[in-house]
């Protein structure tokens, strides 16, 4: 038996940009986690237990030997038998809603790091609670400001979506607070999923992340960074401002191009190094990757390699 | 000092702000942009702050610089060479001290000669861009080629000119200052002290001077006839040693062709030498001593007139001039006769004095008008008033007289001593007339020590029209009484203005002709100052010219330039641009690059 066709366009492939405009958060979503799936030809994750949980539709990659042929008998219809192991693993996504998450360096082209963020932890949600993972989620800026535990229910992705898309901008960064919280929210080990653009103070997040993973938590950093910021640009000469602290500096870009482009290389390696060293994943994800590729890159990698 | 060749084009200096003025202007007022990752930048900036910021600057004196260099080429500067082995062009005023003393021999050899080897070697090495002056004692600045110049130089002779160095620098400067082109002076002389004087000097001076100590030199200093005219039956005549020497110099004085009187005389004194008899008219004396080293002062004349005393008549009631006369008689330099009238116009020579009584002054006025005299007694003159500085008689109050006046205004012809401004003794021909009479009523003429020569002066030479006996040296300013016409030397002639300034050229003797009547004669000598060859201290050179530097002969073709001549910096200064462009593009790129 072959799997039927998805009927949504693949928008895990297409540009980031693209897809925010041809479909709202929940379509776009499942869009890009059906495409993602189909591209993996086989679930990502196994483990079925012995304690039945629930049926669920058959997904291409699914083994036979848990198909539930009585009720294939009686429907007509493919279910795979669910069991309770699976939902062993919670998963909290931590999304950073920062003002400067809402920058974008050309609006016409690419996403703001919100927008991508937002619909990123979308994606791994959905593709979580599709494997029974108990997912929840917090968002912050200079204080936590949307807190959703892990929950395993169909109905929770609903919930998801309602408080992903009512995310708005806020103020400063200060992602410790939220990391914090997170301990008292994921009570067994789980797994944390820390999404921002880190414009924040390193040494405090790093101290709570490795305070997670201290816990036993598998700690998932997604750093994300528009284009512009890779890339030093403007007019020939400009005060550079912070759009969360308003603090600036003023100088040529051209002048200072290639130091800058070090400095990011070197700071992203810098993350990666602290992040491998205490035993998290790291991944560096620009807002023009289309969200089949980030998400390939978070989730289909073999633990441990980044 | 450093010249330029176009210096308006240092008008061109204030572009040099342009790099800094276009650095302030882009500085002002950048847009604000908003950018998240500005922390990155803060760390970017602060670890290549100081380097940016000292390439910035770096970058904005580099380009001032090249401005700089760019501005300062076009003006075409040059800058004196401590060493010219090429100089840019230049101008140079050789200075060639060819006076007397130029003449000593040092060691075998004429000053002059090593001088004017020295010259040759200077002019060598100018180029035809170069602007090249020899100026000698003759006081001529001669411009040419380096090698006219240099054929110009083997013709100069030692001159009888004495050459105050502080003037002929100031003519040098004067010289140099009608070319544009940076310039200086070298001086080749002996430097004696006694020929230095201070000058305001603003250019480079060089001064070349032989080596080794001048040989102690002694020089006749002058040759005194005494009071003239002589008697035919002779004279005395003083002659004075100056100079480096302290020994007795033997001395030989010549009358005409007679045969020469010899004596000692101690050095720095002087000696007498009594001459005689000698034929009346214009006579020559020539005093010489031993010759050495310096023979241009072993040699001096002097001229005097040999002639009878004047025969004269005088009242003997006129109480002073009476006695002024009768001691005159005694000492045979008076005698009786017609000849001369003391006191009254005669029909021959006349010394005329006011008569006491005024009613009589009419007929002395007309009988004046008919002898031609131009003057005539004019109405008493009051106010006392004191004679003025002159040859015949110092200053002496006088008391009354009467007012001297030409018979045509404006025309005051012969006048011998003046008294307040006005004439007092005046000479018309052969006839003196004086506006006071010889008393001390009049005058305290009669009561000075001056009186008896007043009057043998007078009854002598001014009335017998023979007024000069000068001295002078070659190139000094002579004035030659008022009826010179010309003045004779040895067949060469001068014709001159009567009153005006003439300047023998060379030693001798020269006689003040008034049409075909000999009314004077110039001895000319070489200056005594000329002797002393002692030469002058480097340091107190340098304080009485600025900037001095002095050199040896054999430093002199080195160094000559190296006060006149300049190196063009116009080539290393367009290197400069050159590699101050370069460093501007590497700045620029690596900026851009690394920052």
């Amino acid at each position: 038996m072959s799997a039927s066709p998805s009927p949504l366009p693949r928008f895990d492939l297409i540009d980031p940009r693209e897809a925010a405009s041809l479909a709202g958060l929940e379509l776009l979503t499942e869009g890009v986690v059906e495409g993602f799936l189909a591209g993996l030809h086989r679930s990502p994750r196994r483990g079925f237990s012995v304690e039945f949980a629930e049926h669920r539709m058959y997904q291409p990659g699914d083994e036979l030997r848990y198909v539930d042929w009585k009720l294939l008998g009686r429907k007509d219809r493919l279910y795979v038998k669910q069991y309770e192991e699976e939902t062993n693993l919670r998963a909290m996504l931590v999304v950073d809603i920062s003002r400067s998450m809402a920058w974008t360096g050309a609006p016409e082209k690419t996403l703001a790091k919100l927008a991508y963020a937002q619909r990123l932890a979308a994606a791994l949600a959905l593709v979580l609670l599709r494997q029974r993972d108990a997912t929840g989620l917090i968002a912050f800026d200079d204080a936590v400001r949307a807190v959703l535990p892990a929950r395993v229910r169909r109905t929770h992705w609903n919930q998801l979506l309602v408080t992903l898309g009512g995310l708005t901008p806020g103020a400063g960064t200060a992602a410790e607070p939220a990391l914090r919280r997170v301990v008292g929210l994921l009570r067994r080990r789980g797994l944390v999923i820390f999404i921002s653009d880190l414009l924040l103070e390193q040494d405090l997040a790093m101290r709570a992340l490795k305070f997670l993973r201290h816990r036993g938590h598998q700690v998932m950093v997604l750093h994300l960074m528009d284009p512009a910021e890779m890339e030093l640009g403007g007019p020939a000469e400009a005060r550079f401002e912070d759009p969360e602290t308003r603090d600036g500096v003023i100088l040529r870009p051209k002048d200072w191009a290639e130091a800058y482009r070090e400095t990011v290389t070197g700071v992203v390696s810098a993350w990666r190094r602290a992040c491998r060293t205490s035993g998290m994943h790291y991944h560096h994800i620009t807002t023009d990757t289309p969200f089949g590729l980030a998400l390939r890159r978070v989730i289909a990698r073999p633990a441990g390699v980044q | 000092m450093i010249g330029f060749l176009t210096p308006w084009a240092l008008a061109a200096l204030p572009l040099a702000a342009l790099p800094l003025l276009l650095h302030l202007i882009q500085r002002r007022d950048p847009p604000t942009v908003e950018f998240p990752a500005v922390r990155y930048l803060v760390q970017v900036t602060q670890e290549h702050h100081r380097r940016l910021k000292l390439r910035h600057w770096l970058l904005l004196l580099v380009r001032t610089l090249l401005v700089l260099a760019l501005v300062f080429a076009a003006a075409g500067p040059s800058a004196p060479l401590t060493e010219a082995v090429s100089h840019a062009p230049s101008a140079l005023v050789v200075l060639l001290d060819n006076s007397p003393s130029s003449s000593a021999v040092v060691q075998g050899t004429r000053r002059l000669t090593d001088l004017k080897g020295a010259a040759r070697r200077i002019l060598a090495r100018g180029t035809p861009a170069d602007a090249l002056w020899l100026l000698t004692a003759d006081g001529v600045a001669r411009r040419g080629a380096p090698d006219a110049l240099g054929r110009a130089v083997d013709s100069v002779e030692a001159s009888s000119r004495r050459m105050d160095l502080g003037e002929y620098l100031v003519l040098a400067e004067q010289v140099l200052a009608t070319d544009a082109r940076p310039g200086g002076i070298v001086l080749l002389s002996d430097a004696q002290a006694s020929a230095v004087s201070a000058a305001p000097i603003r250019v480079p001076v060089v001064l070349v001077r032989p080596a080794g100590e001048p040989p102690a030199n002694q020089g006749i200093a002058r040759v005194d006839a005494g009071s003239q005219p002589w008697t035919p039956e002779g004279g005395s005549v003083t002659v004075s040693i100056t100079g480096d020497s302290g020994a007795p110099a033997p001395v030989s004085v010549v009358l005409a062709n007679r045969p020469p009187r010899q004596a000692l005389v101690p050095a720095g004194g002087s000696g007498s030498f009594t001459l005689g008899p000698a034929f009346p008219g214009w006579q020559r004396v020539q005093a010489s001593k031993a010759a050495d080293e310096f023979r241009g002062d072993d040699d001096r004349v002097a001229l005097l007139r040999v002639a009878p005393v004047a025969a004269a008549t005088w009242d003997p009631a006129d109480r002073y001039l009476a006695a002024a006369a009768d001691v005159l008689l005694a000492s045979g330099r008076l005698r009786w006769g017609s000849d001369l009238a003391l006191g009254v116009l005669g029909r021959g020579a006349s010394v005329v004095l006011p008569p006491e009584d005024p009613a009589q002054l009419g007929a002395l006025n007309r009988a004046l008008e008919r002898r031609g005299i131009p003057w005539r007694y004019g109405a008493p003159a009051l106010a006392p008033a004191v004679s003025d500085s002159n040859a015949f008689v110092g200053r002496v109050a006088v008391t009354r007289r009467h007012a001297l006046v030409p018979l045509r205004a404006g025309q005051a012809p012969g006048v011998v001593v003046t008294a307040g401004g006005q004439p007092w003794i005046v000479r018309s021909g052969d006839v003196v007339l004086i506006g006071s009479r010889l008393d001390p009523a009049w005058t305290g003429l009669p009561l000075t020590a001056g009186f008896l020569p007043l009057v043998d002066a007078l009854v002598n030479r001014v009335a017998r029209g023979e007024v000069a006996l000068l001295e002078g040296a070659p190139g000094d300013a002579i004035q030659v009484p008022d009826l010179a016409t010309e003045v004779v030397l040895e067949g060469r002639r001068w014709p001159v203005e009567g009153g005006a300034a003439f300047r023998p050229p060379d030693t001798g003797v020269y006689f003040v002709l008034a049409g075909r009547d000999t009314i004077g004669g110039i001895s000319v000598n070489l200056d005594p100052r000329e002797s002393r060859l002692a030469p002058a201290e480097p340091g107190a050179l340098r304080s009485l010219w600025k900037g001095l530097r002095v050199v040896s002969l054999g430093d002199a073709a080195g160094a000559a330039f190296a006060g006149a001549g300049h190196a063009s910096l116009q080539g290393p200064l367009l290197w400069l641009a050159l590699l101050l462009g370069l460093m501007e593009v590497g700045l620029a790129s690596g900026l851009g690059r690394s920052a």
